[in-house]
């Protein structure tokens, strides 16, 4: 395979990332660089080197028609996917009623494994079309256990991942999931880390979970947690 | 020419790469809300960098519509990227803007000693810049070039001048531009890794 030299990449990416790099000289090498991860590297390292002289320049504020126009661009109709958050807060509402019910079918069945009859905490997640997919509770503070009611039939190559979803800030993920209804996975759960936990969702990612450590797709399904007792 | 300006304190600049960063995961996941902070987070630094690039405001309008949906539909990627997220965010714009650049003030400006000039080779890993070289490195690194390196440097990457552009610019011929360029490029990246050595 040809390759460019390490120094004539290097000489190559300083200029693509100065800017004098142009023309068809420019987009031969964003090829390469898409191409060759070694390259990218290079290049990365040269925008992390030089672009903190860009942050420094004064700032100049664009005018609000810039925003009006980006937000029509990225219009929901338009838009490939269905906002994850636009479709998780929609979902919560159809879901309560449901919840509430599998809570109790859940309080039925629970002793089986549980030390206690109540769980401290219960989210059931559902699909857009309202229909609970799977259902996580704790019973011990530590121990989570996530039952998938109705497995997903179209899973080539792909894993179930389940995501908490803070107040504020990224989701995280709590691990992989077992696509199958009569499985439970059984989680360990740092004590607390539920704590800012308002949602739980799970995606469909590429097998063995998601390269980038964030969800990578929207969810399949989703659901608010519901407290039953102070942990 | 930015002399070296006090840099905020690594602090409150590590929680502000947090907070945008936790903004690029969500608006990842479609978080429109989220999306409509990074803007506000960065409209105004994006827009100052573009518009130096492409001198115009219609332009600089275009560059950062254009850079915002791709962040919004590349988001994911970032992740993968590993540089701080305002770095990310400030070469997508950047790139957008040399893009445009390209188009407007299109000329031909191949540089064919280096474009053309692939050979074979097999890899060899060797150590890489630190890929996130302290801005005060740089500034060290950029007051060891000859002035002319430095302004040239300086003035490609600020405001998006060709190397004939330069030329023109520097009442210099066009070689000795080109080749102020490449050798201060050349003593940066040594002077870089020198300094990442030093603090390892």
């Amino acid at each position: 395979m040809r390759k460019l030299s390490r120094d004539l990449a290097h000489a190559l990416a300083a200029e693509y990332v100065v800017g004098t790099l142009r023309g068809r000289a420019r987009a031969r090498f964003e090829a390469i660089a898409r191409d060759d991860r070694e390259v990218a590297s290079i290049v990365r390292a040269w925008e992390d080197a030089m672009t903190p002289l860009a942050e420094r320049v004064a700032p100049v504020e664009p005018p609000a028609r810039v925003w009006r126009r980006i937000e029509s661009r990225i219009a929901p109709a338009s838009a490939p996917r269905a906002g994850f958050w636009t479709s998780v807060r929609l979902w919560q509402s159809a879901a309560a009623g449901l919840a509430l019910m599998l809570i109790v079918t859940l309080a039925t069945f629970a002793p089986r494994g549980g030390r206690d009859a109540e769980p401290m905490m219960v989210a059931v997640l559902s699909a857009s079309d309202a229909a609970p997919r799977a259902v996580v509770s704790l019973y011990a503070p530590d121990v989570m256990r996530v039952r998938i009611v109705k497995p997903w039939g179209n899973m080539d190559n792909q894993s179930l991942e389940l995501w908490a979803i803070p107040h504020q800030g990224a989701p995280r993920s709590l691990g992989l999931l077992a696509n199958a209804a009569d499985r439970e996975t059984l989680m360990k759960m740092p004590m607390g880390s539920l704590r800012d936990v308002k949602m739980l969702a799970v995606t469909m990612e590429p097998m063995g979970g998601s390269p980038t450590k964030q969800p990578t797709a929207s969810p399949v399904c989703s659901g608010p947690i519901a407290a039953m007792r102070r942990t | 020419m930015e002399p070296g300006a006090g840099v905020g304190s690594p602090v409150n600049a590590d929680a502000r790469q947090e907070r945008l960063a936790a903004l690029l995961a969500r608006t990842a996941l479609g978080d429109r809300a989220a999306f409509a902070e990074l803007y506000s987070a960065m409209r105004s630094q994006l827009f100052a960098v573009s518009l130096r690039i492409v001198r115009e405001h219609g332009l600089a309008e275009e560059v950062l519509q254009d850079s915002f949906v791709n962040i919004w539909s590349h988001a994911g990627a970032y992740a993968q990227a590993k540089s701080a997220p305002a770095t990310w965010m400030t070469a997508i714009v950047r790139n957008r803007s040399l893009d445009i650049v390209r188009r407007t003030r299109e000329e031909p400006d191949v540089d064919d000693q280096l474009s053309a000039n692939l050979v074979d080779e097999s890899a060899t890993p060797a150590r890489d810049v630190e890929r996130r070289a302290e801005a005060h490195s740089l500034n060290e690194c950029m007051q060891e070039l000859e002035p002319e390196q430095r302004q040239s440097i300086a003035l490609a990457f600020h405001h998006g001048l060709s190397h004939s552009e330069l030329a023109q610019h520097l009442h210099r011929p066009l070689g000795t531009v080109k080749t102020h360029i490449r050798r201060g490029l050349l003593r940066l990246r040594d002077c870089l890794m020198r300094l990442e050595g030093t603090h390892t």
